[in-house]
């Protein structure tokens, strides 16, 4: 039974695995009703309206009004695409990972209705390619709804078409920034291309292309259903909607949990996660995925789980995945494993990203080793603000937010360390990723 | 966003400037004189792309930084280079490059020359905060035989790979691995072999890519960088050699959009050692006696020339009972070698055989026509031109900068591709339309595509059908179907039926033979033209020449710069006729085949010695300035001409370059009043000079507009061999002997380009038989046989190569090359040959 404090719209009936099925998924969900009268009833621009009105905000880590973007599209007779980001790679989120297994179709439906509303023949699913599980899952409600009519040519008799493929990526963090994906699905190597032009504008193989997460597309069946008011009944004002929020870390039920948008951190912390193990307190926690500058207890616990309040203390909501770091946990080993991974996955096509991500490993490196100097603390944080601001995507910043704030806020226990290397609280005590387990909801 | 034209003002740290609107801001600024430092821009190389992040910039109303490269330019922006945000990011920038770059640039051949050196000095915190290990390489490697990279120095601008995938579309370069473990490198580290990849080492800002013909050789403080002209293709691309001690050590590209757009080719990059080779004629030289003073040479070249020609003891100017005996042939010269010559043998000889082609081509009045601005294509037309036809040439190999420039018209303009041409083309792939007619039948084939733009359903209808429907269209036409009677008239109908003459940014741009063809025909060095393509009494062709020195009618015989035994279709007859010749006068760069036949050997300049004017393919008169030092005994060929213009009793009146120029530019109604600062460093068009000598030029000759000929081109009764697709429709029918129509090319790489220059060793081609598989299978061929080549009684050695693409019926073989040079077979027209297996042949 879900938890009281849980609103389950997206993981409703996610417990039963005939969810899976196109059958299931009519029965227990009503699945492709909405696909069903979307198609016969409605114009490309209520849909369009719909989505605008719900004020739905991209959960794939911008924030961006999704209706909005649908807009920026041009219209005319051109090839135009959707792409739903599958790639879900950053550390501390799973979310869309288990939208994907326990609801394939509810992304199915979400993906075609969407492309109505960006007036899409091509879609694509890109999903990460270390989700084999969940792409053959989708791969097998492809096919039911192809089989339906609900994907393919003239779906339904309304003289529409929509060709859905499921791509599966190579392993490349990249891959899941938007402009990358399209690279990597035109068969080019991952990288990030230079904005302007959108992908709104000029996308896939150049076409106008709308690039959506998949809790996103996931959330548009039930937006179209239930209308746009329904939706803002849930959230705050300027997050409105539920969220499914990963939480991971330092907690006892770690898992996936959706929620009202608004909902006290600490709540979610504490009453769906469990809070911290016996005898420990919490220290700090990543709001939004490792890219998120990490927020200290007293600074986050009591703050609204929104967007706004995210990005009022200074960091952000991102993707909702909580990675929560207790009493255990050595910040500077967590700082270099942070900056391990973006240095890993940096795709190397711009300098500060290239160069600052190697370097503040090395530095992190020595730091942790006892080989630096108070001075090198110093270097660390310029080298941070260095490449904010000033990298080809966001990739860069994603390292050096999360780093520049725990150097920032734990500075004396950077300085501990360094006096003494041995002095270190425990340095596997850090859990950045999924858990074993699906979470909670299991 | 494109540029629109409109001019906008914006304001850069608080001056006004003038831009463009649409047009990058960093171009903008440089307009403006504001430098905005930078690594990965490059408009060359196609769409920015940002990576480097050096150009950050403050743009007021937008709160991050914006890299100058990629931001159009709007009305009103202000923009700040300098302030201390943008201070911050840059060094930053130079920081972060800094990280693993090794500093090592006292051992850096770049050093000096390097645009990191210059912005870490400029831009850079000027001091460092890493004490962090750097990544390593082994280093240095072979990228290819002539290109060596060191990755630790590579700052991953991503220029090289950009300029292989979008340039050249060699796709060969490649970044493999991710992030600061990114390498520059090529599939399975096979080597980087293609004709263009020397480029590479122009555009890399920092030491990574150097050229193995010029590491360690020479410091940037010194050398000299001379700008002059490459004349090693008629596309005469602008080069800058570096000379260090006179010598030259290297050549690098000289941007200039009219003629190159700033890439040049191996050939013309690599192609300079042979300036000191060992074969080069380093002073005169007399037949069985060794060297001679440039007196004695002369003297006897004279005196030898006036026995051919008969006029021992005939004054010059008078009018000879006995007609002359003596002709020239010009290959590579100057416009002023080209005007020297035809007065010596016009004036002093009392000569009209004179030529400039290396077998034949149109008569004057065609080339009048075909010279009419009105019909000509300017290099630059290409870039914005709807659809371009490539027209019995394949422009990677006798002109290979086009190449590049028709890709970017498809890439970067969405212009329309057509090919029709003999053999396959390396432009093939992005064609929409590909015609293939056989050897031999180029001006049917033309004749065919004029009256199929004009409506007719024929063969060249699919070729036809995307000219018709285009607005700008650009004929890029190979000179050598000219060859065939008829051709160049069924060209100035498809021009005629295309409206060239009333569209701009259409008309027909000439692929010649050699590399001044244009300049040595508007000089006078025609059989039935003079200075300016005027009219005169005809004299003999290239291909009549030889011939009446075999029957004994001509007697003696000036070659320029031409190697007949290399160069010219049917190496026997040329071979005959050498001998035959009582008097042989060979001017030359280098020993070959040819000066062992000669009388008297007289040494050339070469492009990187001489100085003089050459006129472009498009009518661009272009200057090639002395360089580098002369050999000892060589002198300059304008005095050496006119020297000996004296020594046969005509005073010229020229004794230096700018004489010559001016006597050259008098002479040439179409060339009067430019001047030596016209022309400058970027050349000019004569064409561009004066509209009133566009009317002059078009007055002179036949209207194209007036009298469209409709009966010059006579159709085969039986046409044969014309076809849309990859085979021709009507073949030859398989003879009882197996014998195929033989087809043959100039291989970019086929010459004494790869004997003379050592490091271009490795790319000379070795002799091929192409069949189809058709033809293959039909005689028991496989790739990689052995094989003997006959042809009435001349027979040369090949290996069989099957290619997919060859249409069935025709063989093709490369001419020029060292063994088994396919001139031998060229007896006349198209001519059939038959293959046999060499074992077979017993062999």
């Amino acid at each position: 039974m879900p938890h009281q404090l849980e609103k389950r719209v997206l993981l409703e009936h996610a417990e039963d695995p005939a969810l899976r099925t196109l059958d299931g998924y009519r029965r227990l969900a009503g699945g492709y009703e909405t696909l069903e009268r979307a198609y016969k009833e409605m114009e490309q621009d209520e849909v369009l309206k719909e989505l605008e009105d719900s004020g739905l905000r991209g959960r794939g880590g911008a924030g961006f009004s999704m209706g909005k973007k649908a807009s920026f599209l041009p219209r005319g007779e051109m090839a135009k695409y959707l792409c739903c980001n599958a790639d879900e790679s950053e550390p501390g989120a799973f979310k869309d990972r288990e939208l994907m297994q326990r609801n394939p179709h509810q992304l199915i439906e979400g993906i075609a209705i969407a492309a109505l509303a960006a007036d899409a023949g091509h879609a694509f699913i890109f999903i990460r390619g270390e989700y084999d599980e969940q792409a053959d899952i989708l791969d097998a409600a492809v096919a039911e709804a192809y089989e339906a009519g609900y994907l393919g040519t003239n779906i339904l008799g309304c003289h529409r078409d929509l060709e859905l493929v499921v791509h599966r990526g190579a392993g490349a963090y990249i891959c899941g920034e938007e402009t990358a994906l399209l690279d990597a699905l035109e068969g080019k190597r991952g990288n990030p291309r230079l904005k302007p032009p959108f992908p709104a504008v000029q996308g896939l193989y150049g076409g106008p292309t709308l690039i959506n997460n998949v809790e996103t597309l996931s959330n548009v069946p039930h937006i179209v259903r239930h209308g746009a008011e329904w939706f803002k009944g849930f959230g705050t004002e300027q997050s409105p909607g539920t969220k499914v929020v990963s939480i991971s870390g330092g907690v006892r039920r770690p898992g996936n949990y959706e929620v009202e948008l608004g909902i006290s951190t600490r709540e979610l912390i504490y009453g769906l996660a469990g809070g911290p193990e016996e005898g420990h307190e919490i220290k700090a926690f990543f709001p939004g995925g490792s890219s998120s500058p990490v927020l200290t207890a007293e600074e986050g616990l009591d703050l609204p789980y929104s967007f706004e309040a995210m990005a009022e203390a200074g960091s952000m909501l991102g993707s909702g995945s909580i990675i929560v770091c207790d009493d255990r946990v050595s910040i500077p080993h967590l700082a270099l494993r942070t900056a391990r991974f973006y240095h890993h996955e940096s795709c190397g096509k711009c300098v500060p990203c290239r160069e600052g991500t190697n370097w503040t490993v090395k530095m992190l490196e020595r730091m942790v080793r006892g080989e630096a100097t108070p001075m090198d603390l110093d270097i660390v944080s310029s080298v941070q603000q260095n490449i904010i601001g000033h990298c080809l995507c966001v990739l860069g910043d994603s390292m050096a937010m999360p780093v520049g704030a725990m150097v920032r806020k734990y500075r004396e226990e950077f300085e501990a360390v360094m006096a003494d290397p041995e002095l270190v609280l425990d340095p596997h005590a850090v859990v950045l990723g999924a858990p074993e387990t699906l979470g909670a909801t299991t | 966003m494109s540029p629109t034209g409109r001019e906008v003002t914006i304001t850069i740290d608080g001056r006004e400037v003038a831009a463009v609107e649409g047009e990058m801001l960093h171009d903008a600024a440089r307009k403006g004189d504001v430098e905005i430092p930078y690594f990965c821009y490059e408009p060359k190389l196609g769409d920015p792309v940002g990576a480097c992040r050096m150009c950050l910039v403050e743009i007021e109303g937008i709160p991050k930084l914006q890299t100058s490269c990629s931001t159009p330019v709007r009305e009103g922006m202000v923009v700040h280079t300098r302030t201390e945000q943008v201070k911050e990011a840059q060094s930053a920038v130079v920081e972060f490059l800094l990280v693993n770059h090794p500093l090592d640039c006292p051992v850096c051949d770049k050093g000096g020359e390097c645009p990191l050196q210059d912005i870490s000095y400029g831009w850079g915190p000027g001091k460092s905060r890493v004490i962090d290990e750097k990544r390593h390489f082994e280093k240095p490697i072979e990228l290819s035989p002539l290109v060596a990279i060191d990755r630790e120095r590579c700052i991953l601008c991503y220029r090289c790979v950009r300029f292989s995938q979008e340039v050249a579309e060699d796709a060969q370069l490649q970044l493999i691995e991710r992030g600061d473990r990114t390498f520059v490198g090529t599939f399975d580290e096979r080597p980087y072999v293609a004709p263009f990849h020397g480029n590479i080492t122009d555009i890399c800002p920092v030491g990574a890519l150097t050229s193995y013909t010029y590491r360690f050789r020479a410091r940037p403080w010194d050398i000299e960088h001379a700008g002059s002209v490459c004349t090693l293709c008629p596309s005469q691309c602008n080069v800058s050699f570096t000379v260090r001690d006179e010598k030259v050590k290297r050549v690098v590209t000289r941007d200039n959009a009219e003629v190159d757009d700033g890439w040049i080719c191996d050939r013309g990059r690599y192609g300079f050692e042979m300036f000191d080779a060992p074969e080069r004629v380093r002073g005169p030289r007399l037949k069985g006696g060794g060297e001679a003073s440039w007196d004695e040479a002369l003297e006897a070249a004279a005196a030898g020339l006036r026995a051919a020609a008969g006029i021992e003891h005939t004054p010059v100017g008078s009018n000879s009972a006995t007609p002359s005996r003596v002709a020239a042939i010009a290959g590579d010269a100057s416009n002023e070698e080209g005007f020297l010559l035809q007065r010596i043998v016009r004036e002093a000889l009392g000569s009209p055989h004179l030529d400039s082609r290396p077998s034949r081509g149109p008569k004057a009045d065609v080339l009048q026509r075909l010279a009419a601005p009105s019909v000509s294509a300017r290099v630059r037309e290409i870039d914005e031109a709807d659809a371009i036809l490539v027209l019995g040439t394949d422009p990677l190999h006798s002109s290979p900068i086009l190449d590049l420039r028709v890709r970017k018209a498809i890439r970067r303009n969405g212009a329309k591709l057509v090919v029709a041409t003999e053999r396959p083309t390396a432009l093939d792939g992005g064609a929409e339309a590909i015609a293939r007619y056989a050897p031999g039948q180029a001006a049917h084939f033309v004749g065919e595509l004029a009256s199929a733009i004009g409506g007719a359903e024929n063969v060249a209808s699919p070729v036809a059908e995307t000219l018709r429907e285009a607005g700008k269209v650009v004929v890029i036409w190979g000179e050598r179907i000219a060859r065939e009677d008829g051709a160049a008239e069924a060209l100035l109908e498809v021009a005629e039926a295309t409206s060239m003459a009333s569209t701009e940014g259409s008309g027909l741009l000439e692929i010649p033979d050699t590399t001044n063809a244009r300049g040595l025909r508007e000089a006078g060095v025609l059989p039935d033209a003079g200075p300016g393509l005027a009219e005169t009494a005809a004299g003999k062709s290239t291909e009549e020449i030889r011939e009446a020195l075999i029957s004994g009618e001509l007697t003696g015989l000036i070659l320029f710069g031409a190697d007949p035994l290399r160069d010219f279709p049917d190496t026997p007859a040329w071979e005959e006729a050498l001998t035959a010749a009582d008097f042989v006068v060979s001017f030359s760069m280098h020993e070959n085949a040819t000066t062992a036949k000669a009388d008297v050997v007289l040494p050339l300049e070469t492009h990187a010695e001489k100085d003089g004017t050459v006129t472009h393919p498009d009518g661009r008169l272009q200057r090639v300035r002395p360089s580098a030092s002369r050999p000892e005994g060589v002198l300059p060929n304008i005095i050496v001409l006119s020297e000996l213009a004296s020594q046969l009793g005509l005073n010229t009146g020229i004794d230096s370059q700018p004489t010559a120029f001016a006597a050259l530019t008098e002479a040439v109604s179409f060339y009067n009043g430019i001047e030596d600062a016209d022309i400058g460093g970027r050349g000019i068009r004569w064409q561009d000079r004066r509209p009133e000598v566009d009317q002059a030029v078009e007055s002179d000759s036949p209207d194209t507009q007036r009298d469209a000929p409709t009966s010059m081109v006579q159709p085969n009764p039986s046409p044969r061999g014309v076809a849309s697709a990859e085979s021709l429709s009507t073949a030859p029918p398989p003879s009882n002997d197996g014998s195929l129509l033989l087809g043959t090319y100039r291989d970019l790489w086929a010459g004494p380009i790869t004997e003379l220059n050592p490091p271009l060793k490795f790319l000379a081609p070795q002799q091929r038989v192409e069949l189809s598989l058709t033809d293959a299978e039909r005689l028991g061929l496989n790739s990689g046989d052995q094989v003997r080549v006959s042809q009435n009684g001349n027979t040369i050695d090949a290996q069989v190569q099957i290619k997919e693409r060859v249409p069935a019926g025709v063989a093709f073989m490369a001419e020029g090359v060292a063994d088994g040079n396919a001139n031998a077979l060229l007896n006349g027209g198209p001519v059939q040959v038959t293959i046999e297996k060499r074992s077979e042949a017993g062999a």
